[in-house]
């Protein structure tokens, strides 16, 4: 199952003018999901404001460490999440936080539900997933090889070579 | 020799006889890159495809030909050395600090957290990166990552930066690491 060519032209049209990036000054909630150190992180910052006797969210922006999904997805959300309140945005399931990129294929699901976490963990910290519950005993990821190969345990030391030295 | 690939195999298996599997199935499937797309080193490559709602039967084609894609993904210094003189190539490093401190190729930029997210947020993802690490074991690791990221012109470095001295630029100088506690 090759990714499908209309979901990746909805991933890059949201890419273009990707909404929201960024910390925001002030915010009332802050949250986050996954984990830097992996390279898959999601940061959200949420400002709300008062609005008809209701508390609804002015601005939220985000920061991402993630895939170009999550980047889309945090964007649209960003976007559809103003206006509302916070019990209507913890209403909504991880399919509907960016209805315009469509139904995503099942392996890019998850980066949906990173920006789902960032936001229960912005609006309702204490039911947030711990990172460590989400993935149990895993096999080495491909960013765990390459960062610890560059991030050693010991102190390194680097021997250069005279120039007609075989190693 | 050639490896016939089961799909009741478990990942430690078909990461046993098919060094680049994992690569490959970032690449194309999303899996195995980060730590929410992982998968268990006991679970069948049949269970982790039903997990991910994936055809077992292609997803184990693609797998037999990863040895292949991992060629191609590779570029010898001496094409990268006409690349960069035919105009600019975005250049990562993915090696440690240290490494990097002692010597690197001209332009590179050292692969952090902060550079990580500069080049998954705002890199463009159809211009042409090269990564090298020392001598090419990792920077394949990289390249596949970054492929799976969506960016469509990624290779890495054959042989890494040693080769890159021995074949391409000598004034680059060689060397060799020393680990202690």
């Amino acid at each position: 199952m090759n990714p499908a060519p209309d979901y990746q032209k909805r991933i890059e049209e949201a890419l273009r003018d990707p909404k929201n990036l960024g910390e925001l000054a002030g915010a009332d909630a802050v949250g986050t999901a996954g984990s830097a150190a992996c390279g898959d992180m999601i940061r959200l910052w949420i400002k709300f404001k008062e609005e008809a006797g209701k508390k609804v969210v002015d601005r939220a922006t985000f920061q991402s460490f993630g895939c170009e999904t999550a980047i889309a997805v945090a964007s649209l959300a960003t976007e559809l999440i103003r206006g509302k309140t916070a019990e209507e945005v913890l209403a909504l399931s991880a399919e509907e936080l960016a209805p315009s990129l469509g139904p995503l294929p099942p392996v890019k699901i998850h980066c949906t539900q990173l920006v789902e976490s960032a936001l229960r963990s912005a609006l309702e910290p204490q039911s947030a997933p711990t990172q460590a519950s989400a993935a149990p005993a895993a096999a080495p990821s491909l960013i765990d090889k390459f960062t610890q190969a560059s991030q050693p345990s010991g102190k390194l030391k680097v021997i250069l070579l005279e120039p007609d030295c075989h190693d | 020799m050639t490896h016939t690939l089961d799909p009741q195999m478990t990942m430690t298996r078909v990461l046993e006889i098919f060094p680049g599997a994992q690569r490959a199935l970032f690449r194309r499937y999303h899996i195995g890159g980060c730590a929410s797309c992982s998968f268990q080193p006991g679970e069948t490559l049949a269970g982790l495809c039903a997990r991910n709602n994936l055809d077992a039967a292609e997803v184990v084609q693609h797998i037999q030909t990863s040895h292949q894609q991992d060629e191609e993904l590779q570029i010898s210094p001496g094409e990268l050395a006409a690349l960069r003189q035919a105009g600019a190539v975005r250049l990562v490093d993915v090696r440690s600090r240290e490494e990097f401190d002692a010597t690197r190729i001209e332009g590179a930029v050292l692969l952090s957290q902060p550079v990580m997210q500069e080049i998954l947020g705002r890199w463009p993802r159809e211009e042409l990166m090269v990564l090298y690490d020392h001598r090419g074991r990792q920077s394949l690791d990289a390249a596949a990552y970054f492929l799976g990221q969506g960016f469509r012109n990624v290779r890495c470095l054959r042989g890494g930066i040693d080769a890159w001295s021995r074949e391409a630029d000598a004034k680059i100088p060689r060397y060799r690491l020393e680990l202690s506690a």
